[in-house]
C-alpha cells in the first residue's frame, strides 16, 4: 500500500509544471474571491460578526482544503475500467479498495508537501490565520481527518459507477463544481439564503471544507462543536456502507474491455 | 460565393459527424452548461443575501454575465477549432489544411464544439431573462448597439484562440497558454471590474483587453459608464476594438503560416 501511495506522491513532485498549473487556477480563485467579497462589505467592519478579515482567511484556507483533500479515485479508476487496466488491479495482492485510499493518500501527501512550499504565495494572494485556540486545533485536525475519510468514500462511489457506464466523462468535473459550492469554499454557509442552507445541511458536502473551518475559527463552541463532528461519524459511517455494498455489485458484474 | 458553400458544407459535415454520438453530444451540452451555471450561481446565491455588488445589482451582473457568455459562445462556435491547430501542428496532421482549395484559416475553424451550444443556450436564456429585469429603454439605437457589442466581444475572443493558434507553427505547443488566457476571459469578463480597483483594472482593459468584451458594453447600456476607466465617448466604440484586434489575429495568422514545418517528415 505504501508502494502505491509513494508512486503518486512522486507522480506530483515531478510533474510540477501540472501542478504549477492548477496552483494559478487556486491563486486566481482565491484573489477573485477576495475582490468579489470585500466588494460585498463595502467598507463594514463585520457582518454577523464575521469580520472582512476572517472570512478571507476561511476561504483561502476552503479552497486549499478542498484541493489536498481530492477523491483522486475519480480520475484513477474510471479510465482503468476503460482500457482493461483494472484486472491487473484486481489480481494484485491488495484489495481494489484499498489501492485506491493508497493513489488517495499518496497524492494528499505530494500536494500538501507542495502547497506548504508555497503557502508564502497564498498568503499574499488571500489571508492566512492561526486557529482561534489550541481546543479549536485540535478539533479541526479530527473534523479535517474525519473529512478526509468521507472524501475516500465518494471518490470510491462516484468512481465504481465507471463499472456500469464505462464513461464517466464529465462526472469528476461536475463533483468538483457540486462539492466546491456545498461545502462552502465559494459563499460559507453562514451566509446561504436560508433554504439553500437547509438543502446544503442535508448534504455530506459541509463536512469538506464548511464544518472543519468552522471549528478552526471558534464558529462552533462545546456541544455545538461536538455536533459538527458527529455529522461527520455519521456520514463517514453511511458512505462507507454505501461503498462497500456498491463495491461487492460492482465486483460481481464486472468487464474486462480487452480481456 | 464558392468559398461560402463549401465551408458551410464542411461545418454541417462536422455537426453530423458529432450528432452520430448522441449520448456523448447531450453529456458534453450539459458539461456545458453546468460549467457556466456554477459561475453564475454562486453570484445569484451571493447577491440573494448582500443584494449588490460594486453597486451592481443582481438583475445588471445577470446582464453582464449573459452579454459575455453570448459572446463567449459564438466565439467558441464558430472560432472553436482554432484550438485544434496546436495538436495539428505538432503531429504534421496541418498538411491536410494547406492541400485544400481553401484558406486554412476557414477550413481549421470548421470544426465543431458541441459544449458550445450549451453556452451559447445558457448564455440567451441568461441574457433574455436579465434583458426584462433590468431597467433600460430598449431602443432601436441601444439595440443596435448591443448587437454590435456582441459581435465585437465574439471577435475580440475569437482573437485570442487565432493568435495562440498562429504561434503554435513557431512554438509548435501553445495550448497551455490559450488555455490561461480563457481562463482570464472565463473568471473575470463576467465581473463589474471596478470591483478590482486601480492597477487590475487598467491592466483588463488595456493590456488583457477583457473589459471590452462585455463590461465596457454592459455599463453603457446599464448607465455605469461613469465610472469605467475608460470614460465615454471613447467608451462607446468598445465593439471596434474587436474588430481591430481580430483584424491584428488575422494579419499574425498570415505571418505566422509559413513557419509551418511539417513534422515528421
Amino acid at each position: 500500500m505504501t508502494h502505491i501511495a509513494r508512486m503518486d506522491t512522486q507522480t506530483i513532485l515531478t510533474y510540477r509544471l501540472n501542478f504549477g498549473m492548477h496552483l494559478l487556477g487556486r491563486l486566481t480563485q482565491i484573489y477573485l474571491l477576495k475582490v468579489v467579497w470585500t466588494a460585498v462589505y463595502e467598507g463594514q467592519a463585520a457582518i454577523d460578526g464575521v469580520p472582512l478579515q476572517t472570512l478571507i482567511a476561511y476561504l483561502t484556507l476552503a479552497n486549499l482544503q478542498t484541493w489536498f483533500i481530492y477523491p483522486e479515485a475519480i480520475d484513477v479508476l474510471p479510465g482503468r475500467v476503460r482500457n482493461g487496466a483494472v484486472a491487473l488491479d484486481l489480481i494484485r495482492p491488495l484489495g481494489l479498495l484499498p489501492q485506491l485510499v493508497a493513489h488517495s493518500l499518496g497524492r494528499t501527501v505530494g500536494v500538501t508537501a507542495m502547497v506548504v512550499v508555497v503557502l508564502p504565495i497564498v498568503a499574499v494572494v488571500g489571508s492566512l490565520q492561526l486557529p482561534s485556540s489550541a481546543e479549536a486545533a485540535g478539533l479541526y485536525l479530527v473534523s479535517t481527518v474525519l473529512a478526509y475519510t468521507i472524501t475516500l468514500a465518494i471518490g470510491i462511489l462516484v468512481a465504481l459507477v465507471a463499472f456500469w457506464t464505462v464513461e464517466t466523462n464529465g462526472v469528476g468535473l461536475l463533483f468538483l463544481y457540486v462539492n466546491q459550492f456545498f461545502a462552502g469554499a465559494l459563499i460559507p454557509l453562514w451566509f446561504f439564503p436560508d433554504w439553500l442552507r437547509t438543502l446544503a445541511e442535508l448534504l455530506p458536502f459541509q463536512t469538506q471544507a464548511f464544518l472543519p473551518l468552522s471549528l478552526y475559527f471558534g464558529r462552533l463552541q462545546g456541544t455545538e462543536a461536538l455536533r459538527a463532528l458527529g455529522i461527520e461519524v455519521f456520514w463517514c459511517v453511511v458512505l462507507w456502507v454505501a461503498a462497500i455494498v456498491v463495491w461487492k455489485r460492482a465486483i460481481r458484474r464486472i468487464h474486462i474491455q480487452g480481456g | 460565393m464558392a468559398t461560402v458553400r463549401i465551408v458551410f458544407a464542411l461545418i454541417s459535415a462536422n455537426v453530423r459527424a458529432q450528432l452520430q454520438y448522441r449520448m456523448n453530444f447531450v453529456i458534453w451540452l450539459f458539461v456545458g452548461i453546468a460549467f457556466q451555471m456554477t459561475g453564475f450561481f454562486f453570484l445569484w446565491a451571493l447577491l440573494a443575501r448582500f443584494h449588490s455588488v460594486g453597486g451592481w445589482s443582481l438583475e445588471e451582473i445577470a446582464f453582464l454575465y449573459g452579454l459575455r457568455l453570448l459572446a463567449h459562445a459564438l466565439a467558441v462556435l464558430v472560432f472553436g477549432g482554432a484550438q485544434l491547430v496546436d495538436w495539428s501542428v505538432h503531429d504534421g496532421d496541418f498538411d491536410r489544411h494547406l492541400v485544400r482549395p481553401l484558406p486554412p484559416l476557414l477550413t481549421v475553424i470548421t470544426w465543431f464544439r458541441p459544449s458550445a451550444v450549451g453556452d451559447l443556450l445558457g448564455g440567451l436564456v441568461l441574457f433574455i431573462a436579465a434583458a426584462r429585469l433590468v431597467a433600460v429603454d430598449f431602443s432601436l439605437p441601444a439595440i443596435s448597439y448591443l448587437a454590435l457589442a456582441i459581435a465585437g466581444g465574439m471577435l475580440l475572443e475569437s482573437a485570442v484562440r487565432i493568435a495562440f493558434a498562429s504561434m503554435a507553427f513557431r512554438f509548435l505547443r501553445t495550448n497551455a497558454l490559450l488555455f490561461f488566457a480563457d481562463g482570464i476571459f472565463n473568471n473575470f469578463g463576467n465581473l463589474p471590474l471596478r470591483i478590482f480597483g486601480g492597477l487590475i483594472e487598467v491592466l483588463l482593459t488595456f493590456v488583457v483587453p477583457v473589459a471590452f468584451v462585455a463590461y465596457i458594453p454592459a455599463s453603457v447600456v446599464l448607465g455605469h459608464s461613469q465610472e469605467l476607466a475608460l470614460q465615454p465617448p471613447l467608451a462607446y466604440l468598445a465593439p471596434l476594438v474587436g474588430a481591430l484586434v481580430f483584424g491584428a489575429a488575422v494579419l499574425l495568422w498570415r505571418h505566422e503560416l509559413p513557419l509551418y514545418q511539417s513534422s515528421g517528415h
